[in-house]
C-alpha cells in the first residue's frame, strides 16, 4: 500500500517528455517543433532507442520521449 | 506561674515548628519539582524549539513564573505550576516529532522530484543550445532567460539539500519551494510539459450568481 502510494508520488514528479506521432510526421518535423532545428533528430532517435530500431521508421501514434 | 502560663509559650512553640515544617516540606516538594520540569524541558527543548518554535515560549514562561513563586517563597504556587510543565512538555515533545516526520516526509518526495525537473531542462537547454534554429515559441532572450532561471534554481536547490544535511528540513522545503516555482516557470517558458506534482493548483472557479427567476 505504501509502496504503491510511492509509486504514485514518484509518477506524478515524472518529468519526461512526451510527443505522440501523428500522420506526416518524421523525426526530422518533430525535432523542428521542438528544438527548431531539423536536423537534431538524432537527440530524438538516441532517446527513443528502446523503441525504435530506424529513425526513419516511426508509427503513429507512438509516444516518443522529447530530451 | 499559673499553668496557663506554663503551657501559652509551649504551645506556641510547637506551632512555630509545624509551621516551620511544613513550609519547609513545600519547599522540598516545589524544588523537586521544579527540577524534574526543567529537566524534562531540557531534554525537548531542541526539537520543540526547532520544529515547533511558537510553542516554546508558553513552557519557558511556566518555568518562569514557577522560579518567580519559589523565589518570593510561595512554594504551594511554584509547586502547583512546575508539576503541570513535564506533562506539557511531553505533548509538545509529540507534537515536534509529528512535525519533524511531516517535514521529512515532504522533503523525500520533493527530493525525488525536482532533480528529475532540473535534469528534464537541462537536457532541453543543452539540446536547444546546439540548434541553428529556434521553435516557434521561443525567441533569444527567452531562452537566455530560462537559462538563467535554470542556473538559479539548481543553486538554490544545492542550498536546499545542504540545508536539510545540516538538520534545518524547514528552511530546505522552503528553498525547495522555490526550486519548484522556478523550475515550473523555465519549463513553461521552454514549452515544456510541466509533472503533475509541481503544476500550480488550478484556480477555483468563481462561483455563479443564481439566475433570478421570473
Amino acid at each position: 500500500m505504501a509502496e504503491e502510494e510511492k509509486k504514485q508520488g514518484a509518477d506524478a514528479w515524472d518529468a519526461t517528455q512526451w510527443h505522440v506521432v501523428e500522420k506526416g510526421e518524421t523525426l526530422s518535423k518533430i525535432s523542428k517543433k521542438y528544438y527548431g532545428d531539423p536536423n537534431l533528430y538524432m537527440k530524438i532517435f538516441e532517446a527513443n532507442k528502446d523503441v525504435l530500431k530506424n529513425p526513419d521508421l516511426i508509427k503513429i501514434g507512438q509516444k516518443l520521449r522529447i530530451p | 506561674m499559673t499553668a496557663k502560663r506554663f503551657w501559652l509559650p509551649i504551645l506556641l512553640m510547637v506551632f512555630g515548628l509545624l509551621v516551620v515544617s511544613c513550609g519547609s516540606g513545600n519547599k522540598e516538594a516545589a524544588t523537586a519539582a521544579m527540577k524534574a520540569a526543567e529537566e524534562s524541558w531540557n531534554a525537548a527543548k531542541g526539537e520543540v524549539v526547532k520544529y515547533i518554535p511558537d510553542q516554546a515560549k508558553g513552557v519557558e514562561d511556566a518555568i518562569k513564573a514557577a522560579k518567580e513563586n519559589f523565589d518570593k517563597g510561595n512554594f504551594d504556587a511554584a509547586l502547583a505550576s512546575a508539576k503541570a510543565i513535564p506533562d506539557k512538555v511531553k505533548q509538545l515533545a509529540a507534537a515536534a516529532a509529528a512535525k519533524k516526520a511531516e517535514l521529512a516526509k515532504s522533503w523525500e518526495e520533493m527530493s525525488g522530484g525536482l532533480p528529475k525537473m532540473l535534469e528534464a531542462i537541462k537536457s532541453r537547454l543543452d539540446i536547444l543550445s546546439q540548434s541553428k534554429k529556434l521553435p516557434a515559441n521561443l525567441d533569444k532572450a527567452k531562452l537566455e532567460g530560462a537559462k538563467g532561471g535554470y542556473e538559479e534554481a539548481a543553486k538554490m536547490w544545492e542550498d536546499a539539500k545542504a540545508a536539510f544535511a545540516g538538520g534545518n528540513a524547514a528552511d530546505a522545503l522552503a528553498k525547495g519551494k522555490t526550486v519548484k516555482e522556478k523550475a515550473v516557470a523555465v519549463m513553461t517558458a521552454l514549452g515544456m510539459q510541466v509533472p503533475a506534482a509541481a503544476a500550480p493548483a488550478p484556480v477555483p472557479a468563481p462561483p455563479t450568481a443564481p439566475t433570478p427567476k421570473g
